[in-house]
C-alpha cells in the first residue's frame, strides 16, 4: 500500500487514461461474460487477454504477485475439495463416465478433474481485470466514477474518506503501540509468549477506538460546515470527462456481452476435452 | 449594520444539566478583528459553534434569546444559509483536511455546491495562490506540515467567499514559527478583503502581537470583559480568570510598575515609556549562581538512520541529563527530538555512540528493563490510557512486571496521593478532564519509580491555570529526586521551568546551556526555528544591553515573587 492507503500505481497507459466508471463497467462486463460459461477454451483466451492488458498497463509483476499467488492457492484447495467431496460431479454434467482413480470406495472421474481445472481457470481469468481496476484507478477518481454510474455520492465519498484516513489511523496505532511498549508492554517476538502478545494488541484497541470516534465527530462537522450533503448532486474536482476511448471501450464491452449471450445459447454449458 | 448579534442569548446542550452559555450580549461589526479568549470550559468553543451554525444544527440543545448572523435570524434558517456567511477553520488540521490531495480539499466547497469543473479549477488556483500553496496542489496531506495543512484549510474556507472567518484555536497544534506565519496570513487576508475575523484562542500573547481591535473574555459561560487590548491589559482581568498575560506585561507588573490605560501597552513598542523603571529594577536585581552538572543519563556521540541508505536523522549527538534538574530538549519539527526519545527508550537502536546510565552502557538493555528506569509520557494522554478505572491504569505497568498485589496496592495508592488523584481512585478515567488524564499518565509512569521521566510537549492544549498547576506538580516530582526531560518548542515554558536546555537542529546539538543564555543567542534561535519571548523584546526596547543577564535575573526574581 502507498501512503494514500490505496493500491493505485501511477503509470502512463491506456488503462490509466480511461475513466474509472469505464473500467468499472469493463470489470462488470468481463465478470458477467465469464460467468455465462463453463468452458476452458474461453477462459484460456480471456486469461491471456487479461494478462496482456496488465502488461500494457505497465503494472510491475511484484505488485501483482501476492494476489496472484493467493488466487492460485485458493483454486488448488478449491479443486482438491471438489474432487474429494463430489468425485463424479463433472460426469453428471457431461454425461460421460471415464474413471481415473478410486478413493474411499468412490471413483473420481476424468470429467470431474477437468471440471475442477475449468473452475480454477474461471477464477484465474477474472483476476487480471480485477487487478487492472484496482491498480490503475486513482482513489479519488474511483469515488467520482462510482457516483457517475449511479451510486449515491454520500456512499461514494465514504470510499474517499476511508482512503484519506486509513494512513492517519495507522500512524496513530503505531504511536499508541510505542507508548505502551515504552511502559514495558510486549509486542515483539521474543519479548513474551504469543497469547500474551495477542492480548497486548487488544489493549491498544481501546485508545484507538476512542480517538477514532473523536475523529468522526470532527470530520463530520468539517464536512457539514463546507456544505456536504446539502444538494442532491455534487460535482467532482477530479472527475475526468469521458473521451472517445471511453465510449469505444464501453461499446466493445456491450458487444462482447451480447456476443456471450448469443454463444451461450448455441453451445453446451460444460465443455470437456476428449 | 452589525454582522453578528447575540441578544440575551443562552444555550444548554441536551446532554448537560446547566446552560453552557448564559446571557450573552455581543455585537460584532463588519471588518472587525476580534479575539475571543477564555480558560478551558469557559464556553468559548460553544460560542464559536453558535456563530458557525453547528449549534443548533449539529448539536442538539435549548436556545433562548436572539442570535443573528449576517441577515439571518438563526432560529428560522438552515445550516447551509449560515455557511454562506461564516467560514470556519477548525483546530484539528487533519480532521478538516478531507480531500486526498490539496487541490481536491480546497475544491470541497465547490463540489458540494455543484460548481462546474472549469470554474472549480479557476477558484482553486486563485485561493491556493492567496495562501502561497499553489505549488503543492497535487500533494497528499501526509507530505505537508501542520502549518501547511492549515493553509490548505484556510484556502478551502476562502473558496466559499464568506464575509466572516472564524478560527477555532488555530494555534493549538503549531510550533511557534508556524503560529506566527498563520497569524500573519490571517492579517494579510483581513487587509486585502476586509472580512470579519474572529479568532478563538487562549494563547493571547501570540494573537495580541497582531493588532486585534477587540478582545472578548469568557468565563463560566459568560462574557466578563469586552474591550480593546489597550484597555484590558493594564488591569488584572486576564489573570483573575486563569489566563496568561503576555509575558512582558506580567514582567512589568511583577517589577511593580503601574501600567496606565493611555500608554497603549498592547503594542510592545509603547512600553518604552517605562524603560527608566525597568532599568532601575535591573540595576537592583541580583544574579543567580550556577551549579555543577551531576549526570544520570548521558548520550555520547549518537548517530542514527532509519534505513541503511536513508538520510542521517541524528549526527554525533552528545548531552547529559542532569540529576534533580529539569532539562528542556528544544528544536523545530523534524530536528530529531522524537528520534532521540525512541533511542533512549530502546524502541530504536543507535547506529553509533553509547547511552550510559550512571556511567555504564545500557545498549544491551531490553525496552522493558529500560522502562523501569526511564519513563516516557506522551503528548496526548488518550494515546496512553488503555484501562477504564484510574487504579487499574496506574497499576498496569506493575502488573506487567509481576509485582505482588499487596505491593501494587500500596505503591499505586502512594503515587495517586503524590499526584493529587487519590480521591478519584475509583473513578472511571472518562470522567476526568484533559489535565487530570495527563496526571494519570504521569502517575502510571511514576509508580514504576523511574529515575528519569521524559515528557513530550507536557503543556500542549492546556490553559494557563492547568499549565501552572501541572508545571508546579512537575517541580514537586523533581524535588522527589527524579530527573525530568521536557521536549518542547515553547520558549516561555523552558525559560520558566527548565534548569538547562539542549537545542537541536537538523539532527545535531547546536547548543547546550541555560535557557536565558540560549535566548540571548540570536543565531541559535533562528537556526532552531525558535521564537524569543516578549521578555527579551522588553529588554531590547528598554535599552538593556545584556539581555541574557536580564532574563536570568528576571526568572530568578519572578520565581521569588510567585513563591
Amino acid at each position: 500500500m502507498n501512503r494514500s492507503g490505496s493500491l493505485y500505481i501511477e503509470k502512463e497507459s491506456l488503462f490509466h487514461r480511461l475513466d474509472g466508471s469505464t473500467k468499472f463497467l469493463v470489470l462488470i462486463g468481463w465478470t458477467s461474460f465469464i460467468f455465462m460459461f463453463m468452458d476452458i477454451r474461453i477462459f484460456l483466451v480471456m486469461t491471456i487477454l487479461g494478462f496482456g492488458f496488465l502488461k500494457v498497463s505497465k503494472i510491475p509483476f511484484r505488485n501483482i504477485k501476492p494476489l496472484t499467488v493467493f488466487v492460485m492457492i485458493f483454486s488448488i484447495i478449491n479443486s482438491a475439495m471438489l474432487i474429494l467431496i463430489t468425485p463424479e460431479y463433472g460426469s453428471e454434467l457431461s454425461g460421460t463416465y471415464t474413471v481415473l482413480f478410486e478413493m474411499f470406495g468412490k471413483s473420481a472421474t476424468y470429467e470431474t478433474v477437468f471440471y475442477a481445472l475449468t473452475l480454477s481457470m474461471k477464477y484465474i481469468s477474472i483476476l487480471p481485470i480485477t487487478l487492472l481496476f484496482v491498480f490503475t484507478t486513482h482513489p479519488s477518481r474511483f469515488a467520482s466514477s462510482l457516483n457517475r454510474i449511479g451510486v449515491s455520492y454520500r456512499v461514494a465519498y465514504a470510499v474517499n474518506i476511508a482512503f484519506r484516513y486509513i494512513p492517519d489511523v495507522k500512524d496513530e496505532m503505531f504511536t499508541i503501540m510505542n507508548a505502551q511498549e515504552a511502559r514495558g508492554v510486549a509486542f515483539r517476538k521474543g519479548d513474551a509468549s504469543l497469547p500474551t502478545r495477542l492480548r497486548n494488541f487488544v489493549t491498544i484497541l481501546v485508545p484507538l477506538l476512542i480517538s477514532s470516534l473523536n475523529r468522526i465527530e470532527v470530520v463530520s462537522n468539517a464536512m457539514q460546515l463546507r456544505g456536504f450533503g446539502l444538494n442532491k448532486k455534487r460535482t467532482w474536482f477530479n472527475q475526468k470527462n469521458m473521451v472517445i476511448a471511453d465510449w469505444a471501450v464501453i461499446g466493445v464491452v456491450i458487444l462482447c456481452v451480447l456476443l456471450g449471450i448469443y454463444m451461450k445459447n448455441n453451445m453446451s454449458y460444460f465443455w470437456v476435452l476428449n | 449594520m452589525s454582522q453578528i448579534v447575540f441578544d440575551h442569548f443562552s444555550f444548554k446542550y441536551d446532554a448537560q444539566q446547566a446552560p453552557t452559555l448564559k446571557d450573552i450580549n455581543l455585537v460584532i461589526k463588519p471588518g472587525e478583528k476580534v479575539l475571543i479568549a477564555g480558560p478551558s470550559g469557559s464556553g468559548k468553543s460553544t460560542l464559536g459553534h453558535c456563530i458557525n451554525g453547528l449549534i443548533p444544527f449539529s448539536y442538539d440543545g435549548e436556545m433562548n434569546g436572539k442570535l443573528q448572523i449576517g441577515s439571518l435570524e438563526v432560529k428560522n434558517s438552515q445550516l447551509n444559509e449560515i455557511t454562506k456567511f461564516v467560514g470556519t477553520v477548525l483546530q484539528d488540521q487533519d480532521g478538516q483536511f478531507v480531500g486526498l490531495s490539496v487541490g481536491e480539499d480546497v475544491a470541497f466547497y465547490y463540489e458540494n455546491h455543484e460548481v462546474r469543473k472549469e470554474d472549480m479549477i479557476a477558484g482553486v488556483t486563485k485561493t491556493l495562490t492567496s495562501v502561497s500553496m499553489l505549488e503543492y496542489i497535487n500533494e497528499t496531506p501526509h507530505n505537508l506540515s501542520g502549518g501547511q495543512k492549515q493553509r490548505v484549510s484556510l484556502a478551502g474556507v476562502l473558496a466559499s467567499d464568506t464575509s466572516i472567518l472564524l478560527f477555532d484555536e488555530p494555534l493549538a497544534n503549531l510550533d511557534p514559527v508556524s503560529s506566527k506565519h498563520a497569524l500573519d496570513l490571517i492579517d494579510e487576508i483581513h487587509e486585502e478583503s476586509s472580512k470579519t475575523i474572529i479568532v478563538i484562542e487562549h494563547r493571547i500573547e501570540d494573537v495580541l502581537a497582531h493588532n486585534y481591535d477587540r478582545i472578548i473574555i469568557m468565563e463560566s459561560g459568560r462574557i466578563i470583559a469586552d474591550g480593546s487590548p489597550d484597555a484590558l491589559l493594564p488591569g488584572n482581568i486576564l489573570t483573575d480568570c486563569g489566563l496568561r498575560e503576555p509575558l512582558y506585561i506580567e514582567a512589568l507588573k511583577n517589577m511593580g510598575i503601574d501600567l496606565k490605560a493611555d500608554a497603549k501597552v498592547a503594542d510592545i513598542q509603547n512600553v518604552k515609556v517605562y524603560s527608566e523603571q525597568v532599568k532601575e529594577w535591573f540595576e537592583s536585581s541580583r544574579t543567580r549562581d550556577h551549579s555543577e552538572i551531576d549526570p544520570v543519563l548521558s548520550l555520547e556521540n549518537i548517530g542514527f538512520k532509519y534505513f541503511e541508505d536513508g538520510p542521517e536523522i541524528l549526527k554525533d549527538i552528545s548531552f547529559e541529563i542532569p540529576k534533580n534538574e529539569i532539562l528542556a530538549v528544544m528544536g523545530n519539527n523534524g530536528a530529531g527530538k522524537s528520534t532521540i526519545l525512541k533511542l533512549i527508550s530502546g524502541l530504536e537502536k543507535p547506529d553509533s555512540g553509547v547511552i550510559k546510565l550512571h556511567g555504564s552502557s545500557i545498549a544491551k538493555w531490553s525496552i522493558r528493563k529500560r522502562s523501569e528506569k526511564i519513563g516516557y509520557v506522551m503528548q496526548n494522554p488518550n494515546h496512553m490510557i488503555t484501562k477504564i478505572q484510574i487504579f487499574d491504569e496506574v497499576a498496569f505497568g506493575l502488573k506487567n512486571m509481576g509485582v505482588p498485589d499487596a505491593e501494587i496496592k500500596e505503591r499505586v495508592e502512594y503515587t495517586l496521593k503524590v499526584c493529587g488523584l487519590y480521591k478519584f481512585r475509583n473513578w472511571p478515567i472518562s470522567a476526568l478532564s484533559y489535565g487530570q488524564k495527563k496526571r494519570v499518565t504521569i502517575a502510571s509512569i511514576l509508580v514504576m519509580r523511574p529515575e528519569i521521566i521524559i515528557l513530550d510537549e507536557p503543556t500542549a492544549g492546556q490553559d494557563f491555570r492547568n499549565y501552572t498547576e501541572f508545571m508546579s506538580f512537575l517541580k514537586d516530582i523533581k524535588n522527589e529526586g527524579i530527573s525530568i526531560v521536557i521536549i518542547t518548542h515553547d520558549m516561555q515554558l523552558a525559560l520558566e521551568y527548565a534548569d538547562r536546555a539542549v537545542v537541536l537542529s537538523e539532527g545535531r546539538v547546536i547548543e547546550t546551556s541555560t535557557v536565558a543564555e540560549i535566548m540571548a543567542k540570536e543565531d541559535v534561535m533562528e537556526c532552531a526555528n525558535l521564537r524569543g519571548t516578549t521578555l527579551s523584546r522588553l529588554a531590547e526596547i528598554c535599552g538593556i544591553k545584556d539581555v541574557r543577564y536580564f532574563l536570568e535575573n528576571y526568572i530568578q526574581f519572578s520565581k521569588e515573587v510567585v513563591s
